[in-house]
């Protein structure tokens, strides 16, 4: 979830990454209530079985060869959604089935991905042999960092049974095992490899937040998705993203005990407060001139803050030209990392165990001084416009046959939103501080036509700026101007952004035509704005 | 810019050159025969007359590569024809030797060459005159110069005229149908064109063709449509504004208004904009800075009635005698000259107003992104490997077909929407095209696309003053400010004056300022 480090150059390695498409491995269900299910999980894409899910058999040449009886504590969990389709926000959504895997880790808690129990309306758990499924509730939901966290409305059904425990980030080389429900067969499956890679990484699931990872070879198939990766008999991750075999062999990817543990911790206090974030965008040190010119010695210590978001924990502390030297005392290198326990990590590794409201000390490099400055982390808000949404049903208001909606990931890609003003409010949304004078961007998404908006096709896709001459900051701002016009006010009047000329609407049409307009196109409210 | 027909007119997409259509579908020669049969042959007399009027142009074009700004990419050949005028000038399109190295005339029959020059070019027009270098003036001594036939109308016989390999001289028939306002080669320039049915066989190098009425030219050829058997052609009128231009040898080029504009067909907008009642009228959206519009006191909001005495149907056409309905633009750019002063009838907070537009025409060069650029290079500048040059339209052309969703999204807006950088003063945008890795750029090998704000702490409005701002470096280390990630670059002076000595012995130049 930093915003991040190095984000420009991030941005283009992140393309390249995208197109790759890293698969969350959460199978899809057969149909099995008469619908055609299994072609509409568009979110959950299925992976060709390939030949590594074949071999996941239990595997028997490990030290204490087991029954399946051992792995009682892992659940597999099957999950019923409603997708919202944000081309046609009114609707009551699609449909659709997952299943992936889960562990129970003491006093009835499960826990399990984030995007296996994503959108949605039913959850069943299932034990090991076991054909009953338990009904379960969602206690936790942490789309951030791909976790969630389950309890069963029956709280004895797994009394007896060992709860999984949490261990530590595993070493670079040495063993883990999956165990899951993966595609292949109704039993329990382990896989097991070596731990390849110890690295930030973005989480695919909100496809906006980078927290650490580690790449593993054994086999993570669909359905493999909230396992635990054990290593000597403790959970040291959950295993969750991967490439598609086509794209690179045996990669798959875990979330590890300290992400894992930030998410324990942070529900503790019975709700889940998201991740916390510097909000500086940082460049190298490494050109000599960089350092002459900053006055810094030339010792490899500092980072330049590129850019610090107004917004952000260090919106009114950092400046464009600092230097941050250290962060709790730890020294930052000049590409930006920092060493613990002989590790060198990312400097937000740092802010990334720690909590809203939680301080930390940065060492500054400011006119050729040196100081230190205490920061009181917060949550950085703005960036959740690129972060994929879930468990939210879209908000929109219909007047007239006009859709208005609020910019974010979904609509972006729902309505293949290409006009280069939506594209720039979009991308630049965080970094140009757009979000002070639109806290939310409202599109004018689609036109149903009618015989009173017939000559506004070509204004779809565009971004609206005033409506009667008020500023429209919120979606809830368009619902209340339209709805509170005065007598005197004969016309709609609305002005997008770019050159063309304003929309114009004759109210008293637009009131005798809108429920003709929710009858024809089946609209059952002409707006949803949420709380 | 969206100069004219910017906002909610059609979009024209020009039908492919010619040479390339041909050779796509080419049509089979029986139907060409027939379509020659069924009409009436010019007489013996046209022809020979036509023969001796015609040239062939032959050019080697080369334009600037914009990735490498002090390189030019690998040279093309274009063959075409030009019709002979007055003044032993030869006239072609612009886009035949446009960025040209060398440019030869050649006599059809003989196969004699010349050596030429361009003596006249309007890109957006789409006209040149050539004429052979001065030892070789009676080159042309031979040759019968045509006359224009400025007074087609629809319906009238047209005929295009080619040169086979062997020299010999075929002429097509075609119908002249209709006249539309189009854009020629260059975006969003807007001109009368005319339109006429026929069908086309292609006869080897054949870039832009002479089209005859009887005797006299009455256009150039800019595109032929084998599959809809549609030729379009830049008519004589267009051709007797640009002769009668650059007469005097201050060729000042062809009006622009530089407005974008809005159709008034919905009833309840016209409601709003008090038109009922009225017939007619578009709705000004949008008036550019320093355009004629604006100097002339044109303001968006404003409703368009008649422009010269000519009423504004509510799409933003005209009545026009010779072809019925023509985009108004026709009457801005078309018909009137450079510092003329047109009538504009518009309608303003509920009334009637008369304006008088002095017309001026705004150069690419006075655009903030250059929309075209041709017969030079775009201003660069380099500083230890940096490479920093002024935006240009080509340039992000350079991202292929789907360059507006693929190029830099700031760079785009600067080219779709300058006002807001013209109005923190920039008169261009100095980006960072590339980065040369040396050991002055260490570190900086990923940055790219970012507009320059500040150099040295000076605002950096265009390159030259970059290059001014370049000369008072502090402490000996020069500060670039950008205005996206990574914010602030620092580059050696020292170091940087040495590499760039390097690149000058390697590439030849490091700089391109005017």
């Amino acid at each position: 979830m930093p915003k991040c480090a190095r984000l420009s150059l991030a941005t283009s390695f992140m393309k390249i990454f995208q197109t790759f498409c890293v698969v969350l491995f959460c199978a899809g269900l057969p149909a099995t209530h008469g619908q055609e299910l299994t072609k509409t999980q568009p979110a959950k894409p299925p992976v060709v079985a390939s030949a590594a899910a074949v071999d996941t058999a239990v595997i028997t040449d490990n030290p204490g060869p087991g029954s399946s009886s051992r792995y009682e504590a892992i659940v597999r969990i099957e999950n019923s959604s409603l997708v919202p389709d944000y081309r046609t926000p009114w609707n009551y959504g699609r449909d659709s089935a997952g299943s992936g895997t889960g562990f129970l880790i003491g006093g009835n808690k499960f826990l399990t991905n984030a995007h296996v129990v994503s959108d949605s309306r039913l959850v069943y758990v299932k034990k090991v042999g076991d054909a009953k499924p338990y009904r379960a509730r969602i206690l936790h939901i942490a789309h951030d960092c791909d976790l969630a966290m389950l309890e069963l409305e029956d709280d004895s059904a797994f009394d007896g049974v060992e709860p999984m425990q949490i261990g530590e980030l595993p070493q670079l080389d040495s063993l883990v095992k999956v165990v899951g429900f993966p595609i292949g067969g109704e039993r329990i499956s382990v896989t097991s490899g070596v731990v390849s890679r110890i690295d930030f990484n973005t989480y695919s699931h909100s496809g906006a937040d980078l927290h650490l990872t580690v790449q593993i070879d054994a086999a993570i198939n669909p359905g493999n998705s909230g396992g635990p990766v054990i290593q000597d008999g403790k959970v040291v991750g959950v295993a969750f993203q991967g490439y598609s075999g086509a794209v690179a062999q045996n990669t798959g990817y875990m979330i590890p005990v300290p992400v894992i543990k930030r998410f324990l911790t942070d529900v503790e206090d019975g709700s889940y407060d998201h991740y916390v974030d510097l909000a500086v965008s940082d460049f190298t040190l490494l050109n000599p001139a960089q350092r002459d010119a900053l006055g810094l010695p030339n010792d490899g210590i500092g980072i330049m803050v590129a850019h610090a978001d107004p917004a952000g924990s260090t919106g009114e502390i950092l400046e464009t030209g600092d230097v941050l030297l250290a962060i709790d005392g730890l020294p930052i290198s000049s590409n930006g990392l920092v060493t613990i326990a002989g590790e060198n990590v990312d400097m937000n590794e740092i802010v990334e165990r720690k909590f809203a409201g939680d301080v930390i000390v940065l060492t500054v490099w400011r006119d050729r001084k040196k100081f230190d400055v205490e920061v009181t982390l917060k949550r950085f808000l703005p960036y959740l416009l690129t972060a994929k949404q879930y468990d939210k049903k879209p908000r929109y208001v219909m007047h007239g046959g006009l859709v208005f909606q609020p910019l974010d990931r979904n609509l972006l890609n729902a309505h293949n939103l290409d006009d280069l003003q939506v594209r720039y409010l979009y991308n630049y949304y965080a970094t140009d501080e757009i979000y002070k004078e639109r806290p939310e961007i409202i599109v004018l998404t689609t036109i149903l036509p009618d015989a009173i908006n017939s000559h506004l096709r070509g204004f779809e896709k565009s971004v609206v700026d005033r409506i009667n001459g008020k500023k429209v900051r919120t979606i809830k701002d368009v619902n209340r101007i339209l709805k509170n016009m005065k007598d005197d006010e004969e016309f709609i009047e609305i002005k997008v952004l770019g050159e063309g000329r304003p929309i114009v609407m004759e109210r008293a049409l637009v009131s005798e035509a809108q429920d003709r307009i929710k009858k024809t196109y089946n609209v059952l409210n002409d707006h949803y704005l949420a709380d | 810019m969206k100069s004219f027909l910017a906002t909610f007119l059609f979009i024209l997409t020009p039908i492919a050159a010619f040479a390339e259509a041909s050779a796509d579908g080419k049509v089979p020669a029986a139907e060409v025969e027939n379509a020659i049969e069924s009409a009436d042959p010019p007489d013996a007399a046209t022809e020979n007359l036509v023969e001796k009027s015609l040239v062939r142009v032959n050019a080697t074009r080369q334009s600037f590569d914009l990735t490498r700004p002090w390189e030019k990419t690998s040279p093309d050949r274009r063959l075409g024809l030009g019709a002979v005028i007055e003044g032993k000038r030869v006239l072609t399109t612009a886009e035949m030797v446009a960025n040209a190295t060398y440019v030869e005339l050649e006599i059809p029959d003989s196969g004699r060459k010349a050596t030429a020059e361009v003596v006249a070019i309007d890109y957006e027009a789409n006209l040149a005159l050539v004429r052979p270098i001065e030892s070789d003036s009676d080159f042309l001594k031979d040759r019968r110069a045509l006359k224009l036939a400025t007074e087609s109308k629809p319906g009238d016989l047209l005929h295009v005229w080619q040169i086979e390999d062997n020299g010999t001289p075929v002429s097509t028939p075609v119908v002249f149908t209709r006249g539309e306002v189009t854009s020629y080669f260059v975006d969003n320039a807007f001109f009368l064109a005319y339109e006429a049915n026929g069908t086309l066989q292609y006869h080897g190098g054949s870039f832009t063709l002479p089209v005859l009425n009887g005797n006299r030219l009455a256009g150039m050829l800019l595109s032929y449509s084998s599959k809809e058997q549609v030729s379009n052609i830049l008519p004589a009128t267009i051709i007797e504004h640009f002769l009668r231009e650059q007469a005097d040898g201050d060729y000042r080029g062809f009006p622009t208004l530089g407005i974008a504009f809005a159709q008034t067909l919905d009833e309840q907008f016209r409601k709003y904009l008090g038109l009922n009642g009225r017939e007619g009228g578009i709705y000004v959206s949008k008036v550019l800075k320093q355009s004629s519009a604006a100097k002339s006191g044109v303001k968006p909001g404003d409703v368009i009635l008649e422009i010269a005495g000519n009423p504004i149907d509510a799409r933003g056409n005209y009545d026009d005698p010779a072809f019925g309905k023509l985009s108004m633009s026709h009457l801005v750019r078309g018909k009137p000259f450079v510092g003329d002063e047109v009538p504009f009838k518009i309608l303003r907070d509920g009334k009637e107003k008369i304006i008088g537009v002095t017309l001026e025409r705004r150069a690419a060069e006075d655009h903030l992104v250059d929309p075209y650029m041709f017969d030079r290079g775009p201003k660069f500048l380099i500083l230890g490997g940096l490479v920093f040059q002024e935006l240009t339209r080509p340039y992000l052309k350079l991202y292929g077909d789907n360059w507006q969703s693929r190029a830099p999204i700031k760079l785009l807006l600067a080219d779709a929407q300058p006002e807001r950088f013209e109005k923190e003063g920039k008169k261009k945008i100095v980006f960072l095209t590339r980065v040369i890795p040396t050991p002055a750029t260490l570190g900086y090998e990923r940055v790219n696309s970012v507009i320059v704000t500040k150099v040295n702490g000076q605002e950096i409005t265009q390159v030259s003053d970059m290059a001014e701002a370049l000369k008072s470096p502090v402490d000996g280390i020069h500060k670039i400010e950008f205005d996206d990630f990574p914010g602030i670059i620092y580059v050696d002076a020292s170091l940087a004056a040495q590499i760039n000595e390097q690149l000058k012995a390697q590439i030849g130049t490091v700089e391109r300022l005017k």
